[in-house]
């Protein structure tokens, strides 16, 4: 089965996020990038199907600045075979990256893509859905099981108050909860042989593509300072501060 | 050109070095430290790391990577910050495999290789260091004797890592009144070999000593290390050194930041301790610690990875990491004040650790 991977770099989830003066981003200086944690889920389980198979080919793709190549290196480290950079050095919103992630498709013609359900930075959980739309293959979003039998895929999905188990034919877009599995380390060998995979990039410009951004960013804030909490004297107080004072009875 | 950027290889050993050490060895050292075995699933883990079998040439079934002292250091550092015990057991193959890939004929190099190729952990360990007062490397006194079909071997050894554990134990020992070290391969079953009940330790308890005593134990011919033609042993004991100054640096920047994140949560008298200067001082010199031991390991390594002799500079960052490693963990059980003491916090841990980090020779390679 071939499978393609769309990853994203993002902020370590450990890293202390501190919002520009001016709100226009977050200060990237001192910042550790990593593979969106939903996305290595994705990669770690392309590679179970493929271990388990025997066979398949697993593509990476990422779509930012030259610099996206070390998050692909790092996949490509964990066991991918091979990746794709469509480099971009100006910000895209989710509309474009899943544009351009269906030329990629159309291009690869994968079994299968899988992604994380969002990436950690911007949360925007669209991507996946979008391409499922374009392309008009069926999707299953928030996956926390993947299953193949009789040439169908069976997902299971956590929702609201249990289990929801989906079946559906391939070519499909199969997005990964955190509960799916854990991630591997990239061994020392296969960081050796990542070396050697290929890293294919392609200029987004030259996919001829609307990019234009049909979203965007006003302003970044941090959240507000918690305050400090208080300590009441009864339960009837406390009942009455959450009526009078933080309104939420 | 002097550069402080690790290649992107580096970065991504670095990185899965640093993921492995605080998912897989930080949350297991305590338990280990309190007497618990090692947990199967860590050492299975770390197996599929590849830290012996990534650097095997590809001819045995090993990755071929290229040998680096200052990938090694970074390496050693990132495990070390886990937990020095683990990083230390988890890595011991390495003393018996590097030599022989380095300095072993190719008849060695075909004979011992092949085990650690496996998936699994294999033990692996050299015997250095010798319970006597005036013991240093340049008065090692355990002989090797020529015989007319082999070499007898006289002497005792101590901390030998995994020495139970192991096939076969790399002994260095001196050739008769001859100066200069050699290394011999020595299967831990043969005659004359005695080995001790594990050695009980103030700290690194994650890691089994032994005491090996060599009482007229024959081995074959071709046992020596590189034949001949013998081993660079000066260039063998700096390895050593900068391994154990880039782990004293990561154990000292786990204790630094443990402490650091400590004095900005505990307060008293309504501010957080950390900025009162007593603790703020302490926690400045710690960082400036750090960041010398790891630069001083990186210029050895730098030497070595250029085939420089090393000597110095990896005597003095070992001289240096052996009271700083110290100092550092010393000073994290102080920031803590009695939380330091107890063994709710890792602090007093890594102060037993590092004891241990500042005497020993030998633990490990780069």
């Amino acid at each position: 089965m071939k499978i393609l991977v769309p990853v994203k770099r993002v902020p370590d989830p450990a890293t202390t996020i501190r919002v520009l003066p001016d709100g226009s981003g977050i200060a990237t200086d001192n910042i550790k990038w990593v593979i969106n944690p939903f996305d290595e889920i994705a990669i770690e389980e392309a590679l179970r199907i493929k271990e388990k198979q025997g066979s398949g080919e697993i593509v990476l793709c990422s779509i930012g600045q030259i610099t996206w190549q070390e998050q692909l290196r790092t996949g490509l480290a964990m066991g991918a075979d091979r990746a794709i950079l469509v480099k971009s050095d100006q910000p895209l919103d989710t509309l474009a990256i899943a544009r351009i992630l269906v030329k990629v498709v159309n291009d690869e013609k994968p079994d299968l893509v899988i992604l994380g359900k969002q990436a950690i930075d911007d949360d925007s959980n669209q991507v996946g859905q979008m391409m499922a739309e374009m392309l008009g293959w069926p999707q299953a979003t928030f996956a926390s099981q993947i299953e193949f039998a009789d040439g169908k895929c069976k997902v299971t999905r956590e929702v609201d108050g249990g289990l929801e188990t989906i079946a559906f034919p391939l070519p499909a877009v199969v997005t990964t909860d955190l509960r799916l599995n854990e991630p591997r380390y990239a061994s020392l060998p296969g960081i050796m042989k990542a070396r050697k995979k290929e890293l294919k990039e392609i200029a987004a410009e030259s996919l001829g593509i609307d990019l234009a951004p049909r979203l965007r960013i006003k302003k970044l804030t941090a959240p507000p300072k918690r305050e400090a909490g208080r300590k009441v004297e009864s339960a009837a107080e406390l009942v009455q501060l959450l009526h009078s004072d933080a309104k939420v009875i | 050109m002097i550069s402080f950027e690790p290649t992107e290889e580096q970065q991504m050993i670095r990185d899965t070095a640093a993921a492995f050490a605080r998912n897989e060895l930080r949350p297991a050292a305590r338990a280990v430290d309190e007497g618990e075995t090692i947990p199967d699933g860590l050492i299975a883990a770390a197996s599929k790391l590849g830290l012996v079998r990534a650097w095997l040439p590809e001819e045995h079934g090993g990755d071929g990577l290229m040998r680096s002292a200052l990938t090694g250091a970074m390496l050693m550092e990132e495990l070390a910050y886990g937990d020095l015990a683990l990083a230390a057991h988890l890595t011991a193959p390495r003393l018996f495999a590097f030599p022989i890939i380095e300095m072993g004929t190719s008849a060695q190099r075909s004979r011992y290789l092949k085990p650690f190729a496996s998936g699994n952990f294999v033990a692996g360990s050299s015997a250095l260091v010798e319970p006597r007062y005036d013991f240093d490397l340049q008065t090692i006194a355990t002989t090797a004797r020529q015989e007319r079909d082999g070499w007898i071997l006289d002497g005792e050894k101590c901390i030998v890592p995994l020495a139970g554990e192991s096939e076969s134990i790399l002994i260095y020992a001196r050739r008769g009144e001859e100066d200069g070290v050699s290394g011999f391969i020595v299967p831990r079953e043969a005659a004359g070999v005695l080995i001790s009940e594990p050695e009980k330790n103030m700290g690194l308890k994650g890691l089994k000593t032994y005491e090996v005593k060599l009482a007229g134990c024959r081995i074959a011919a071709d046992a020596q290390l590189g034949g001949d033609a013998g081993i660079n042993f000066a260039r063998i004991a700096s390895q050593m050194r900068v391994a154990a100054v880039a782990m004293a640096a990561g154990l000292a920047r786990a204790a630094f930041e443990y402490a650091r994140d400590y004095a900005k949560e505990r307060r008293a008298f309504g501010a957080p301790i950390a900025t009162r200067q007593a603790i703020a001082f302490m926690l400045a010199e710690m960082a400036i610690e750090v960041d010398a031991m790891r630069l001083l390991a990186w210029e050895a390594a730098w030497h070595l990875d250029r085939g420089e002799d090393a000597a110095k500079e990896s005597y003095l960052a070992k001289h240096y990491a052996s009271a700083s490693a110290l100092k550092v963990t010393d000073n994290a059980v102080q920031v803590l004040g009695g939380h330091g003491y107890i063994r709710e916090h890792p602090v007093e841990m890594w102060l037993r650790n590092a004891r241990g980090l500042a005497i020993m020779e030998g633990l490990a390679i780069v």
